[in-house]
């Protein structure tokens, strides 16, 4: 049954029975030298060369390939369990061998080759998977295993053939019965690395072409009103789970006298912790030596280092604010202002050490060279104090084992499953992961808007942008539709899959000299205020490709920027 | 608050009442716990300066060498003044210990002679202009706060002529006019970190200061001088003139810091064998950290101090009116307490175990009675250790064993009867006279309150008899080797071997009798001390063996917490929603789970490219809620964002709404 549906969508026109003959055709052609000469491979391989029967043979094995690998990409859920589908269909189970088979970079160069030769003559365009057919030239090239493995599999497959099976018997066996029992589905319970290296096998992922609707994305408001209505089933267990933490508050504070530093990791925000610890701490000094009786309260200093735009800066200002006295004049750049910090504290050491609560400390704004090691060597200063909190699974490959033992951390388990409020805009995060950014602006509505306010060139500009890189987008079409019947040419095609994956958007050079040519701009100062105003309201971006070049692009997607063509066009007219 | 980037935290009124209270409330149980961070300060302080003392004697030598180097260097030598005086330190592998080593050298540099001494390293050392900058800066901001009743500012030279950049060596000119420093040590602290053209350019730069400014390089070298040699070409190789110097390894120290702090004969508190092994496995494994050992040391003295409330016994003269009744309560629920009671009880001594369980006065006179025996046990298994692994230097038995794994055996109570210590008692036996003179004397340094033989009439024998022998040769015992021969017969066709002792001469005779008694008393002494420290009354207090708290604080597993947590949530929130069903497997997905744990295991399931579409629709299926699928998708989004937060999904450009999966479980 899955097999019809499949080859119903797969290829819909008349194509189906045309390959069924040509498959049996070239059954027998294959078997034929199979029988006569055993030196096969290299003959093979020249057939494969001069491009006739055996591209066609490749063609129709790739149908049968193809037969199994569909239902994967067809699948509505990418989580179903896959081991269904493979049993009632492997006739043919070859396919994990073949892509095995083809890692190493001399078969992929071959492969290369042999796709221009083999595409050049078909003429026949209804090839369903770039990668898979490449993978069929692959595996009829060398791989006498992969051969024997087909030919095992023909007889079982076609009735036709059931003759041949003798040859079969004269081969070792040992070699291909572990081969045969291969699937491709996974198992359940693969070992780590197995399953890592399951799940990036070559032509391994195959997902859907399915998208998410736009509407289905929530916006700013939404989103926060939807949350405002929710209330987590485990908000008492993830109290008592602060409550735990809070238990080992005093073993820390005796810790952090004893000159040790706090590292806090585990899932979920840490901020309700440090901001309870840093009450406790406060709690606990002024009721010590220098602060108690006495006017003065102790100084905790508290950093917010997933706050955008942390900068080192700031945070030694704020440290130098607490131990220096105002009148001191502090040194300009962040490396010269820590030498300070600490010649000073060094040479007027402060009654207690200053405590600094530094929330996510791999912060990506604390992750860039001079960062850490200007916090590894204030930590390691006895008259600082450092409680941090760190996120991230990874965290602990920022320091070197150097920056490590300054450090002097003793890392604590702080699984809150709190909710990352204030470290994550979710909406803003979910867009740039999938590359809606432009939602930023509110959408086409709000570019439009934009627009409106900007003067007649920039909306021409802008007009323009879109345009060309519609117009990209395109020619590479196939990308994303990729059973489109009226495509290019496999070839052209093929080469531009590869390059698409850079050359997102237009580059520069390109669109001004349009600009210029539509007299929209003069020259580059006016065509770079232009883009200026598009970027200040963040909708285009720019980056520079592999090449050096910069790319601008406006963050929509194709239907999206369709739309704002429209609107555009009938602004203009 | 948590928007604001850098703040100094205050308090809000509210927030200071119910504070308060809730400390009173974890402060009751503890109420010794003050006592006992002192009783743990003047352990550590006791520690403390022993490791200090071992790591200065480890460091004084070269330091010192190095230091009479640069005061060599400093004086100015009107023959050859066209090479600049380089230090090569060879400070072997363990990279985290430079840092420290280099600071102490600075010190000791600062201290002894009227240098500068400024320290480079790799990191902020990208290209010469940021080195040079550095230097700068480094230099002369210093220098500001020195000579705060000079008022002109560090780059004063600048009004004299063009105004200079701030890479320019010119500003140090300035500087070392004003300050009059003898000499500039630059140290290069992890040379090999270092771009080699970096090097090259800054050796040639320095050279053609040199008439101006007196630098003296020091480069601390990982590998070798051949290879650091290697690196420079020999044009700059000219400039130099280098002298090497040998710092003691890591290793060495470490070995040398356990004898002086784990095995000490002194200490209060002991450190158990699997603890120890711990610790120094990591050393020799992973960190090769001479401050991570004494972290790891310290800690476990903490830990001890401050979770065992037993531990206030440990104190010195402590008063039956100070300790509390809780303290009390916890030694009755000791395990050796109780193998203790149960002694008792098989030998019928009711009324003792009466006593001990009802009158806390009793049992506190108990407890210090036998706190002070066992720590006289456990100190004469250390000095018993040392003996032994003194008498096997000396007879230099091999493969040679650190003194920390004889200890650590030892302490295990696995000695008695291990093939080691059998090994070290036959070569005992076999031993010639002019060895067991050495050992005699070697031995002498070892001798404490506790050591029972009387090495001095052994060696007042010893040479008596040597006086007496005639013969050059040193004298056998009849064990030795060379006074057995093989005799091969052949009787009724087969080979028979048969060993024969040579005859013995008078002297050899005597000889061997004074070696058989110091081998039988020597054995005697080992079988006696070397008991299992385990098995000790209150071993409890006395020892801190177990190795959890360390490895929780020291080697954390970060991702893998966090994988625990997102994968089975409820072993860290035990709810009774999300539970139980996951233990056999797969029906782990429930839709009580929190989202962004309910989206990491729809993650795990799918392969490296991820279509966020479909991701969602088995959300929705699981975790949806039919009433309103907007609150859904939020939670999905924030799953979402949150997962991305963590690093395990970035976007992916290779098709449209799709993420590329960053981490596989478990590796």
């Amino acid at each position: 049954m899955v097999s019809a549906k499949r080859k119903r969508d797969g290829s819909a026109e008349d194509a189906t029975p045309r390959k069924l003959r040509a498959r049996a055709a070239i059954e027998d052609e294959e078997n034929a030298p199979d029988v006569a000469t055993p030196s096969r491979r290299s003959r093979g391989r020249q057939v494969v060369e001069e491009g006739t029967p055996r591209s066609i043979l490749k063609k129709t094995r790739g149908v049968d390939e193809i037969d199994e690998a569909t239902p994967k990409s067809n699948r509505k859920l990418l989580f179903a369990t896959p081991s269904k589908s493979t049993k009632d269909e492997t006739p043919n189970g070859t396919p994990t061998i073949v892509r095995n088979a083809d890692r190493s970079a001399r078969r992929k160069s071959n492969r290369k080759l042999l796709e221009r030769t083999i595409n050049g003559v078909e003429s026949d365009d209804d090839v369903l998977d770039e990668d898979i057919l490449a993978e069929q030239i692959l595996s009829g090239d060398e791989d006498e295993d992969t051969q024997a493995e087909a030919e095992e599999n023909q007889p079982e497959d076609t009735p036709l053939l059931d003759t041949p099976s003798k040859r079969g018997r004269g081969r070792p066996k040992g070699s291909r019965k572990p081969q045969k029992q291969r699937s491709p589905s996974p198992s359940q319970d693969l070992p780590p690395h197995e399953e890592y290296f399951w799940q990036n096998r070559p032509g391994g992922t195959k997902t859907s072409n399915n998208t998410l609707s736009s509407q289905t994305l929530l916006d700013h408001d939404e989103f926060f009103q939807a949350m405002q209505s929710y209330t987590d089933c485990h908000e008492s267990e993830m109290e008592f789970l602060l409550e735990l933490h809070g238990r080992a508050y005093d073993q820390w504070i005796f810790e952090l006298e004893e000159g040790f530093n706090i590292c806090l990791y585990g899932y979920g925000s840490k901020r309700t912790i440090t901001e309870r610890f840093t009450a406790h701490l406060y709690e606990h000094l002024t009721n010590q030596t220098p602060y108690k009786g006495s006017k003065k309260t102790p100084k905790i200093v508290v950093i917010n280092a997933y706050n955008p735009g942390t900068a080192l800066k700031e945070v030694l200002l704020t440290i130098a604010s607490v131990t220096i006295p105002a009148n001191l004049k502090l040194p300009n750049q962040p490396p010269a202002l820590m030498l300070y910090l600490l010649d000073y504290l060094t040479e007027n050491p402060p009654s207690r050490p200053v405590p600094i609560i530094l929330n996510s400390i791999d912060s990506l704004y604390l992750r860039k060279p001079p960062a850490p090691v200007i916090l590894a060597s204030l930590a390691a200063h006895p008259s600082i104090n450092l409680i941090c909190t760190a996120d991230t699974p990874n965290f602990p490959l920022l320091w070197d084992v150097g920056l490590r033992s300054q450090f002097k951390f003793l890392f604590h388990d702080a699984t809150t499953f709190a909710p990352y409020d204030a470290e994550i805009d979710v909406v803003e995060s979910v867009n740039e992961l999938l590359g809606r950014s432009g939602r930023r602006v509110g959408g086409r509505d709000g570019v439009g808007f934009v627009l409106r306010s900007l003067p007649e060139n920039a909306r021409s500009l802008f007009r323009i942008l879109v345009t060309e890189q519609l117009a990209i987008m395109d020619e590479d079409g196939g990308q994303t539709n990729q059973d489109d019947v009226t495509a290019t040419p496999q070839s052209k095609n093929t080469a531009k899959r590869i390059v698409s994956e850079y050359t997102q958007g237009v580059e520069y050079r390109v669109l001004y000299h349009k600009a210029v040519e539509e007299f929209v701009c003069s020259s580059e100062v006016g065509f770079r205020t232009l883009l200026k105003e598009f970027h200040d309201h963040q909708m285009i971006e720019s980056r520079k490709d592999a090449l050096g070049t910069e790319r601008l692009w406006v963050p929509f997607r194709q239907e999206e920027l369709e739309g704002l063509v429209e609107d555009l066009s009938a602004e203009l007219s | 608050m948590e928007h604001q980037r850098c703040y100094i935290y205050s308090p809000l009124e509210s927030e200071v009442r119910p504070s308060k209270r809730q400390r009173t409330n974890i402060v009751q149980p503890q109420n010794l716990l003050a006592e006992r961070l002192q009783t743990f300060r003047e352990a550590w302080s006791h520690q403390e300066k022993q490791i200090q003392t071992t790591l200065e004697n480890a460091d004084r030598t070269t330091q010192e060498k190095i230091l009479d180097f640069i005061k060599v260097a400093a004086q100015p030598d009107p023959e050859d003044s066209t090479t600049i005086p380089t230090g090569l330190i060879i400070a072997g592998p363990s990279i985290a210990s430079y840092g420290p080593y280099f600071e102490r050298l600075g010190r000791r540099i600062k201290d002894g002679t009227d240098c500068a001494y400024l320290v480079l390293s790799s990191s902020e050392s990208p290209n010469l202009k940021t080195l040079l900058k550095n230097l700068v800066q480094k230099a002369t901001s210093r220098a500001a706060e020195d000579d705060d009743d000079e008022l002109l500012p560090p780059g004063a030279s600048s009004r004299n002529g063009p105004k200079l950049l701030n890479f320019d060596l010119g500003h140090l000119q300035g500087w070392q006019k004003r300050n009059r420093a003898q000499s500039i040590v630059i140290a290069i602290q992890d040379s090999e970190a270092f771009d080699s053209n970096v090097l090259v350019e800054m050796i040639d730069l320095f050279h053609s200061w040199l008439d101006r400014l007196p630098f003296v390089l020091l480069f601390g070298i990982a590998t070798s001088a051949e290879s650091f040699e290697d690196r420079l070409s020999g044009n700059s190789l000219r400039y130099l003139k280098g002298q090497k110097f040998d710092v003691t390894q890591s290793d060495e120290i470490i070995e040398k810091l356990f004898s002086a702090t784990i095995a000490s004969a002194h200490v209060s508190l002991r450190i158990g064998p699997n603890f120890s092994r711990r610790i120094l496995d990591r050393q020799k494994d992973h960190v090769q950290n001479v401050q991570d050992f004494l972290d790891s040391l310290k800690y476990a003295y903490m830990a001890h101090f401050y979770a065992n409330c037993t531990s206030i016994f440990l104190k010195d003269g402590i008063s039956f009116t100070h300790s509390s009744p809780d303290a009390f309560e916890a030694v009755r629920n000791l395990p050796s307490f109780r193998r203790w009671v149960e002694d008792k009880l098989d030998s019928l001594e009711t009324q003792e175990i009466r006593k001990l369980l009802d009158s806390d006065r009793y049992l506190f006179d108990k407890i210090s009675q036998q706190l002070r025996s066992s720590q006289q046990v456990l100190s004469a298994i250390n000095i018993a250790v040392a003996f032994l692994s003194n008498v096997r230097e000396s007879l230099q038995i091999t493969p040679s064993v650190p003194l920390s794994s004889l200890w650590i055996r030892a302490a295990s109570g696995e000695m008695v009867e291990s093939p080691l210590l059998r090994e070290t008692m036959l070569s005992i036996k076999k031993i010639p006279s002019n060895k067991f003179l050495h050992l005699l004397s070697s031995l002498r340094n070892v001798q404490e309150d506790h050591f029972s033989l009387e090495l001095d009439t052994y060696r007042t024998e010893l040479e008596e008899l040597v006086k007496n022998s005639t013969d050059s040769a040193p004298l056998r015992s009849q064990h030795d080797v060379r006074n057995d021969s093989l005799r091969t017969t052949v009787v009724a066709q087969k080979v028979l071997l048969s060993k024969h002792k040579a005859a013995l001469s008078e002297q050899d005779k005597a000889y061997s009798e004074l070696v058989g008694r110091f081998h039988d008393e020597i054995q005697d002494y080992f079988n006696t001390t070397f008991v299992d420290p385990q098995e000790l009354f209150l071993s409890e207090i006395l020892i801190y063996d177990p190795k959890l708290p360390h490895i929780e604080v020291f080697q954390p597993k970060p991702r893998f917490a966090i994988e625990r947590a997102l994968s089975t949530p409820h072993d860290y929130l035990g709810c009774n929603c999300c539970g139980s069903s996951g233990r056999d497997g797969e029906a782990a997905l429930s839709a009580t789970q929190p989202a962004t744990a309910l989206l990491y295991q729809l993650y795990l399931e799918s392969g490296s490219l991820i279509n966020v579409s479909d991701l969602w629709s088995a959300f929705n299926a699981i975790g949806g809620d039919e009433d309103s699928e907007s609150k859904t998708m939020a939670l999905f989004q924030r799953a979402l964002a949150e997962l991305k937060y963590l690093g395990l999904v970035k976007p992916s450009r290779k098709k449209v709404d799709h993420v590329a999966k960053m981490m596989w479980k478990g590796l």
